[in-house]
């Protein structure tokens, strides 16, 4: 499903060249649930925004679903990645002046197959959100916002589910409400890659990599 | 959906919001209320200048101007009938133009300068407000040093050269000649005189205004005059003439410095709004990119507003300069008052530019907004 050809990706800084990742291959199976495991600065989100089209690598290349999705132009990469693949931040990023209903609807939004209203109450179903659809951000738990991202992620029906430290700011109740969720995801096919500095998210894995400064040292 | 997120962002942060409003709003009410009331502003100009007095005289040819300067007046006259001559010439640049016959008397003991004035031929044919004193037959109007020296009232009967006449009015003192004059219709102070068909002075106002800045305005009316009377002379009173041209002159370049100053500052005022407007939401844009939307539709929300932003400061500046110069305009231009009324056209400009100066204003945040690495925010969280 993802394939990464010996990536390598350095910023251009004032101080020497930093190498974030360097000469990563890589495949990921459809289906497949992985794990990412690292030190802060490791390059764990330099990787994950690198496979979803987000962060062009200074060499290698990044194949999704089989295409080399740094070869497309910036406007249907944005049309790739909405229609195929599905963030989950740390920081949830919910649009703060949206009801949870429109920030789920706000990813089907973009894509050119639009799912629409049935599908997010569906998803606010599930996770435990119908009392919770009209409120803002402000007013929910942080448990419920990450229910909400997920949502949001999966609205579109996506191939794939990028996941930076999802569980970071929850408590393991939580923690572990949300990897069940990535887990289903898994089970209708999808492929989940996680990145994480904890080992929370290791059980759930079919595989766990580990990266430190931007190698994979032990898988 | 576009439109919702604008809708939606703007309630959430009103204060910017409220704050690029007002930037345009106050271009836009400055810019009505100056522009809706120029045309009563210019006739006030034009007034207050006309009441500097005359920056004319046109005297005979021959006239010893020691003594005309000495006295205030030429010692000799030409034909009345000289004034209408100005009627059939189409070029003259100047206006009111006003007969008049001077002759130093003795009166009651007093020396007092006897003046006939006739009244004022427009060669431009339009009615205008008289510069002179309006003085009805078998009256005269008395300077304020005759009528102290001679303790006159207004009303009061008096004798002159064995001719009756009645006070009309007594002038305020006005530090000048006027205050020792007598003033009296001109076909009376000629047959006072027995000067029948004299005079010795025309006295007009020039606008200076058809004149190029690379031209000496008296020369071209010396020639203009040569034209019409080859036998008189023009005399130009420049401090008046120059005040007026500064005064006309002053209140445009004024205009043309507020109104880009305020429309500059206002743009800027708006730029740094979006700009931190920008700043505030760089996650949300790069939450935006990575769900899928593409710089076009970033750049839709971030001009979507400023067109939100340009539409409604332009309406309630529109309002509100309106409103401002018909309300306060009066107070200030009170002769030109009824000059001052609503320009319905200017809220389509108005609109149209507001718009276009609020999307302009926002360009470059909104540029930096699309072109803006979503990874950098999303990875340094």
């Amino acid at each position: 499903m993802v394939t990464l050809e010996r990536l390598d990706k350095f910023y251009l800084t004032r101080q020497p060249v930093v190498k974030a990742l360097h000469n990563i291959s890589l495949k990921v199976s459809e289906g497949e649930f992985l794990v990412v495991r690292g030190p802060s600065g490791s390059g764990k989100s330099t990787l994950l925004l690198a496979i979803g089209g987000m962060l062009r690598p200074s060499a290698g290349k990044v194949l999704v679903g089989g295409q080399d999705i740094y070869a497309m132009p910036a406007r249907e990469r944005a049309r790739f990645r909405a229609k195929n693949i599905g963030f989950i931040f740390q920081m949830f990023h919910l649009l703060p002046y949206l009801n949870i209903m429109e920030n789920i609807l706000l990813a089907a939004g973009a894509s050119t197959v639009n799912f629409g209203k049935q599908k997010a109450a569906d998803l606010i179903k599930q996770f435990g959100l119908s009392g919770r659809a009209m409120h803002k951000p402000s007013e929910l738990s942080v448990g419920e916002r990450q229910r909400t991202a997920i949502g949001r992620a999966l609205v579109n029906n996506p191939k794939i589910i990028l996941a930076d430290e999802p569980t970071g700011n929850l408590d393991p109740d939580n923690a572990s409400e949300v990897l069940d969720y990535l887990k289903n995801f898994q089970r209708i096919n999808g492929t989940v890659i996680l990145v994480s500095h904890g080992h929370m998210a290791d059980e759930y894995a079919d595989r766990v990599l580990q990266l430190r400064d931007g190698h994979i040292v032990d898988s | 959906m576009i439109l919702h997120l604008i809708k939606k962002e703007i309630a959430l942060r009103k204060i910017n919001f409220t704050f690029s409003v007002f930037a345009v709003f106050l271009a836009v009410a400055l810019f009505i209320a100056f522009y809706t009331s120029n045309e009563a502003s210019r006739r006030e100009t034009i007034r207050l200048t006309r009441d500097m007095g005359f920056n004319l005289r046109i005297i005979p040819a021959n006239t010893d101007m020691d003594a005309f300067w000495q006295n205030g007046f030429s010692d000799t006259t030409m034909p009345e009938e000289n004034v209408q001559r100005f009627r059939t010439y189409k070029d003259f640049s100047f206006a009111h133009l006003t007969a008049t016959l001077h002759k130093k008397l003795r009166w009651r003991e007093m020396d007092i300068v006897l003046t006939g004035i006739a009244d004022e031929i427009e060669p431009s044919g339009r009615q205008k407000t008289p510069m002179i004193h309006l003085v009805e037959p078998g009256t005269v109007i008395a300077g304020f040093e005759i009528a102290r020296h001679l303790n006159l009232q207004e009303g009061e009967n008096i004798n002159l050269l064995n001719k009756d006449f009645r006070v009309a009015k007594i002038l305020a003192e006005s530090g000048s000649i006027d205050d020792i004059r007598l003033f009296a219709r001109l076909p009376e102070v000629q047959e006072l005189l027995n000067m029948s068909g004299r005079i010795n002075e025309i006295r007009a106002l020039n606008c200076l205004c058809l004149t190029a800045d690379d031209q000496d305005p008296l020369l071209l009316l010396r020639d203009q005059l040569k034209a019409v009377l080859p036998k008189a002379k023009v005399i130009m009173d420049k401090t008046i003439a120059v005040a007026r041209e500064k005064q006309r002159l002053m209140l445009e370049n004024y205009f043309a410095f507020i109104i880009p100053f305020v429309v500059v500052a206002c743009a800027l005022w708006i730029a740094s709004l979006v700009f931190i407007n920008v700043r505030d939401r760089r996650h949300e844009i790069g939450v935006l990119r990575a769900l899928g939307y593409n710089g076009g539709y970033i750049a839709g929300l971030f001009l979507g507003k400023a067109m939100l932003v340009g539409l409604l400061g332009a309406f309630f500046g529109y309002l509100a300069g309106t409103l401002f110069s018909v309300w306060y305009g009066p107070e200030i231009f009170k002769v030109t008052a009824s000059e001052i009324k609503p320009i319905y056209i200017l809220l389509i400009w108005s609109t149209l530019a507001a718009v276009g100066f609020s999307v302009v204003a926002a360009l470059l945040p909104t540029f930096i907004a699309i072109t803006q690495d979503p990874a950098e925010v999303l990875r340094g969280e």
